[in-house]
């Protein structure tokens, strides 16, 4: 039953993508592939399903339980149709694509079960198994006539390992299964795989680039970067004596490990004070058609004060961002910067007053400019020359160089601080961030808040950082306002809000933020 | 466990662009016929000249290669000196509906409101309107002519343009970076031809190659239907026409300009697929 990886390697179109891997994984026990993107983890992955891009090519030997896995003939569909499914299935991150829109949950379970099977089943046997796997997913037997859109997003990752399961496969592979969820439901579904792993006992690499999901769930870990494995061992060990610099720089960088020593990247000042608020919302309301997403919300902040809010996707946080920006109208209540009143929308608003950092670097800077021109044309709106174009990507930790570049040729990272850049220069007195952070690795993410943090230090800028991840917004926050289902349910000093959090909603969030297990139970790490 | 083993440094993966042998061959087609619709009725300035006593000879006759129509002109020199007006109006109706698309069609797209539905609904309407027919009727009411063409097409493949634009800058603008340009309070002008325009220039530019290619052959239909240019212009839908009657004397004089517009048609279009995706593969690579 044991699944063995002997010098598993990955050929791209230009030489080596990843460079042979041997592992073993027993029935029952997990391996982790961490890493960042592009180290390698997730075309390892694919290599063992033949679901490889066109050009690239896998090397070596996969065996599933005795099974060899035919990974060197990536175009041999009938050997891969014997493999898919029945030795080996799939669970990927994004369960809003990773389901077909036009068919009903049920049916696309239904689809493994005979296709493991390799026949139909009558329709009262096709039911009767489909109802039984949605159990073991805890999930309801009426999610079986439902679509994908009509469920959550946690519920369509139910789904979704019900149908990755339905043809009991020996090795289950999880690439990134919970980063596309709210962190309430992260640690639900984590917990949930481990238990059917532990019941059918089977043998699971998980793959991740977040040390959070990795600890306490998984028993061996190999550390990936750039192709190249540089550390291995049991997880336990690694994380307690990390061996190599890039396995110690991406604990330090977890916002979780800082969360349980208590780190951070600015000390949290006293965001209360007497003075006059920089801005100050009042009974924001907002509604789109019959649905209200904010619901009479609150928002104070002080000038030079870093306030987070926190909350899951659906929760108003972005609604009440935009509304503050007059990217969104509001219905009602009152928006007061410096004392001044703002009439909904962005008409009455002007560049100096508030700037937005948006979550995807990828498609928040217009593909077709350089860098220089974003930049130069960010500047001459507040009456800057664009001779200070170098001195801005200095600012924000980037070469001068970068200038002549256009948007493709940057990683995710660096993409984000133009971004950074481009919001600075009109000289605006708050810079609204809006999961600024969220679509970058984790180390990558770690130095932009560290950037953050020294902005706020040089220029005295205030910061609304608004984030699904408590662990994050605490790293840097004096503040936090914490929303759940459109209406604030807790405001206060950041210590304060994590240590006696008085909702019970913030409760759950705070340990979610530890990654404290919702199964104590699970008696590892 | 195994050890692990280093394989060498991965070379940075750089992609060639090779230009497709058809379109190399479309392209060289295309110049042809350009440098034909410019010195085509310089070098043959009497192509249109007719010499009963020649009439209606077969191709590879004396001083004729392609031989003579029924009214002993060149098919050679005719089908030469033609390449203007054959190229000519289709490329200005290209433009000028490009150019109404992209003003009309942005501005629906990002004002939305009443002008969308003002623009969407005028777009609608004329859809409705069959082209050829359209041509004829109005060729019909004010006497025909070149120019009343090429001014009724621009009019009539304005509404493709149009939608098309529209869906671009609509699909545009729900990103993020046109956002963060209204935070910068840039005007509606700039935010609309500075920044979304240049990221819908792939549709633009592919449509407008397929135009010219669809009003090629709508001109010389009109031609031949007999609509289109005067006669005794050198046009290849009118030489079309002339030389049916003499189909079966000198088959030339109706497959050499047919010939002419189904190629440069084809050219046209494998020339503006490969400009569409080589365009979006420079908006590719920023996803």
């Amino acid at each position: 039953m044991t699944v063995i990886l002997g010098d598993l390697a990955v050929l791209g179109p230009a030489g080596p993508m990843v460079e042979p891997i041997s592992a073993e994984i027993a029935p029952g026990a997990t391996l982790a592939l961490i890493g960042e993107s592009g180290s390698g983890k997730t075309l390892t992955a694919k290599s063992i399903v033949g679901l490889l891009p066109r050009g690239f090519r896998a090397t070596g030997t996969v065996s599933v339980a005795g099974q060899a896995i035919p990974v060197g003939s990536a175009g041999d569909d009938a050997a891969w149709r014997r493999v898919r499914g029945r030795s080996v299935s799939l669970l990927l991150q994004d369960p809003f694509t990773s389901l077909t829109p036009v068919h009903r949950c049920g049916d696309q379970i239904a689809w493994t079960i005979e296709g493991a099977q390799g026949r139909r089943l009558p329709r009262g046997a096709r039911r009767a198994a489909v109802e039984e796997r949605l159990a073991e997913v805890n999930l309801p037997a009426r999610v079986a006539d439902a679509f994908p859109h009509e469920l959550s997003g946690g519920m369509r990752q139910r789904v979704a390992i019900a149908a990755a399961l339905a043809s009991d496969p020996q090795l289950l592979i999880a690439d990134e299964p919970t980063t596309a969820l709210d962190a309430s439901n992260q640690a639900e579904i984590l917990d949930l795989l481990r238990r059917i792993q532990e019941e059918r006992r089977l043998s699971v690499i998980l793959i991740s680039h977040d040390l959070g999901v990795v600890r306490g769930r998984t028993d061996d870990v190999l550390v990936m970067r750039d192709g190249r494995v540089v550390e291995r061992g049991a997880t336990a060990a690694v994380l307690a004596a990390p061996a190599h610099p890039y396995t110690r720089a991406l604990i330090e960088a977890d916002p979780v490990v800082a969360a349980r020593s208590g780190a951070r990247l600015s000390a949290e000042e006293d965001a209360s004070g007497d003075r006059a608020p920089l801005l100050a919302c009042e009974d924001v309301t907002k509604a789109f058609g019959a649905r209200t997403v904010l619901d009479a919300v609150d928002l104070s902040i002080a000038p030079g004060a870093i306030v987070g809010i926190v909350g899951e996707s659906g929760s108003g946080k972005s609604t009440l961002a935009r509304c503050i920006a007059g990217l969104e109208r509001e219905d009602a209540g009152s928006i007061v910067l410096e004392g001044e009143a703002l009439a909904p929308g962005r008409g009455s608003r002007t560049p100096d007053q508030m700037q937005i950092v948006f979550q995807d670097p990828y498609s928040s800077l217009n593909p077709m400019m350089s860098i220089g021109a974003i930049l130069a044309e960010a500047l001459g709106v507040a009456g800057r020359a664009s001779s200070e174009v170098p001195g801005m990507l200095e600012m924000v930790g980037l070469p001068a160089e970068f200038a002549r570049k256009r948007p493709a040729e940057l990683s995710g990272g660096q993409r984000q601080r133009v971004a950074i850049a481009r919001a600075l220069a009109p000289q605006p007195r708050l810079l609204i961030c809006d999961e600024s952070v969220s679509a970058l690795d984790v180390s990558v993410q770690a130095d932009i808040l560290a950037l953050l943090a020294r902005l706020r230090e040089e220029l005295g800028i205030a910061i609304l950082f608004i984030s699904h991840d408590l662990a994050v917004v605490r790293m840097i926050a004096d503040a936090v306002t914490v929303m759940w289902d459109g209406r604030v349910v807790e405001t206060g000093p950041c210590h304060e809000v994590l240590e006696h959090p008085a909702h019970e909603y913030t409760r759950l969030l705070v340990a979610a933020a530890m990654r404290e297990n919702a199964v104590p139970a699970d008696g590892k790490d | 466990m195994s050890d692990i083993r280093v394989i060498g440094v991965l070379p940075v993966r750089r992609r060639r662009r090779r230009l497709p042998i058809g379109v190399g061959v479309a392209m060289g087609v295309l110049a042809l016929a350009m440098l034909a619709a410019v010195l085509g009725r310089l070098i043959f300035s009497d192509a249109m000249h007719q010499d009963i006593l020649a009439a209606t000879l077969p191709p590879g006759s004396d001083g004729h290669p392609l031989g003579t129509d029924e009214l002993g002109r060149d098919i050679l020199q005719m089908a030469v000196a033609g390449t203007a007006s054959a190229l000519v109006g289709p490329v200005i109706v290209a433009v000028g509906s490009m150019m109404l698309g992209v003003i009309l069609g942005t501005l629906a797209g990002y004002e939305r409101g009443w002008l969308d539905t003002l623009i969407s609904r005028w777009t609608d309407l004329l859809l409705a309107v069959p082209v050829l027919l359209a041509a004829i009727v109005v060729s019909g009411v004010m006497g025909g002519g070149y120019w009343v063409t090429v001014a009724l097409l621009i009019v009539l493949f304005s509404p493709s343009d149009i939608r098309i634009v529209r869906a671009g800058v609509l699909e545009q603008s729900a990103r993020p970076y046109i956002e963060a340009a209204q935070m910068l309070s840039l005007s509606r002008w700039r935010v609309m031809f500075r920044h979304i325009l240049p990221n819908v220039t792939s549709l633009v530019v592919t449509n407008m190659m397929l135009n010219v290619a669809f009003a090629l052959v709508a001109f010389s239909s009109l031609s031949f239907l007999g609509v289109g240019v005067a006669p005794g212009t050198a046009d290849w839908g009118r030489q079309l026409t002339d030389g049916r009657a003499i189909m079966f004397q000198n088959p030339a004089a109706v497959f050499v300009p047919a010939l002419l517009i189904v190629a440069v048609a084809v050219c046209v279009n494998l020339v503006g697929d490969w400009i569409g995706q080589r365009l979006s593969q420079v908006g590719e690579e920023a996803r």
